[in-house]
């Protein structure tokens, strides 16, 4: 077995299974980005027409930074999602090579 | 794929070590495969005779996600009518009891999954954000109401992640059941 080539393709599989949710991960950033940057103009907005008091204002963006929490969990997830991806597309890879190579049938 | 938990999980799970694995455990095994293909290679095989593939995160369930986009349209709805000043106090009060409801119900039932933690956190800080603005009677207008969408935004990121990987898991699946 040409362990070499195996473990190229076995990274090759792997990080292409991670890519995906890379691209997923910069949509999402991107996205969150944008409903903040609108959100604070809004309370901005809604303060100088009087639609909200200073302290709802004050309460408005201190719920915003604890929003920060769930991004840093939706991120957590996001990167579990891809290493479990990228290390069972690399087992697949494998799983393929042991059966071509030694005829063993991996479950 | 279906909604019900018993379909998702479709390959038998292993964990690498300790319980739960973390991000730091990912990111150290990482760094020594990349050092040492070798023991990439003899990591992988042992999972493989083992029979194992490994589960970091709980599966997607489609429930969950149907409950969260449903809880976004109700959201994004009242904000609209908030907005314009459309929505009654007895209305912005049963939208705000009807959403803590339905995230306790998305917390029970992520409750159900095993590597289900930064969901269920993710959640817990939902209620939160909804819990603040009742107990404030504030209006849902989009000035107040950033934070709460930014989180929903962030449980839907979750939401994205466990389906992408329900896509590729059902496809390995479909590849070595087709060798």
């Amino acid at each position: 077995m040409d362990t070499l080539s195996l473990a190229k393709n076995m990274l090759t599989a792997a990080t292409g299974a991670a890519k995906g949710h890379a691209r997923d991960l910069e949509n999402y950033l991107r996205a969150r980005v944008k409903l903040i940057a609108d959100g604070t103009a809004a309370i901005a907005a809604d303060r100088l027409k009087g639609k909200i008091t200073e302290e709802d204002a004050k309460f408005a963006f201190d719920e915003i930074r604890e929003s920060e929490k769930t991004a840093v969990l939706a991120i957590e997830a996001t990167s579990l999602a891809a290493a479990q991806d990228a290390i069972n597309a690399a087992l697949a890879v494998a799983a393929q090579a042991l059966s071509t190579a030694a005829g063993i049938a991996v479950p | 794929m279906g909604s019900n938990p018993e379909h998702l999980p479709r390959a038998r799970s292993c964990q690498l070590s300790g319980d739960p694995p973390t991000p730091p455990l990912v990111t150290a095994l990482l760094s020594t495969f990349a050092r040492r293909p070798g023991t990439l290679l003899a990591f992988l095989f042992g999972l493989l005779l083992a029979g194992c593939s490994v589960l970091l995160i709980a599966p997607y369930d489609a429930t969950t996600d149907r409950l969260l986009t449903d809880l976004t349209v109700l959201t994004e709805t009242v904000v609209v009518k908030a907005d314009n000043d459309q929505l009654s106090v007895v209305e912005q009060e049963k939208f705000y009891a009807e959403a803590e409801g339905t995230v306790n119900a998305m917390k029970m039932r992520a409750g159900l999954y095993a590597k289900n933690e930064p969901e269920i956190a993710a959640l817990d800080e939902l209620g939160k954000r909804y819990h603040a603005l009742h107990e404030r009677h504030a209006s849902p207008r989009t000035s107040l109401t950033t934070g709460l969408r930014a989180t929903l935004l962030d449980v839907q990121q979750i939401q994205v992640a466990k389906k992408r990987s329900s896509v590729f898991s059902s496809s390995l699946n479909k590849t070595s059941t087709s060798q």
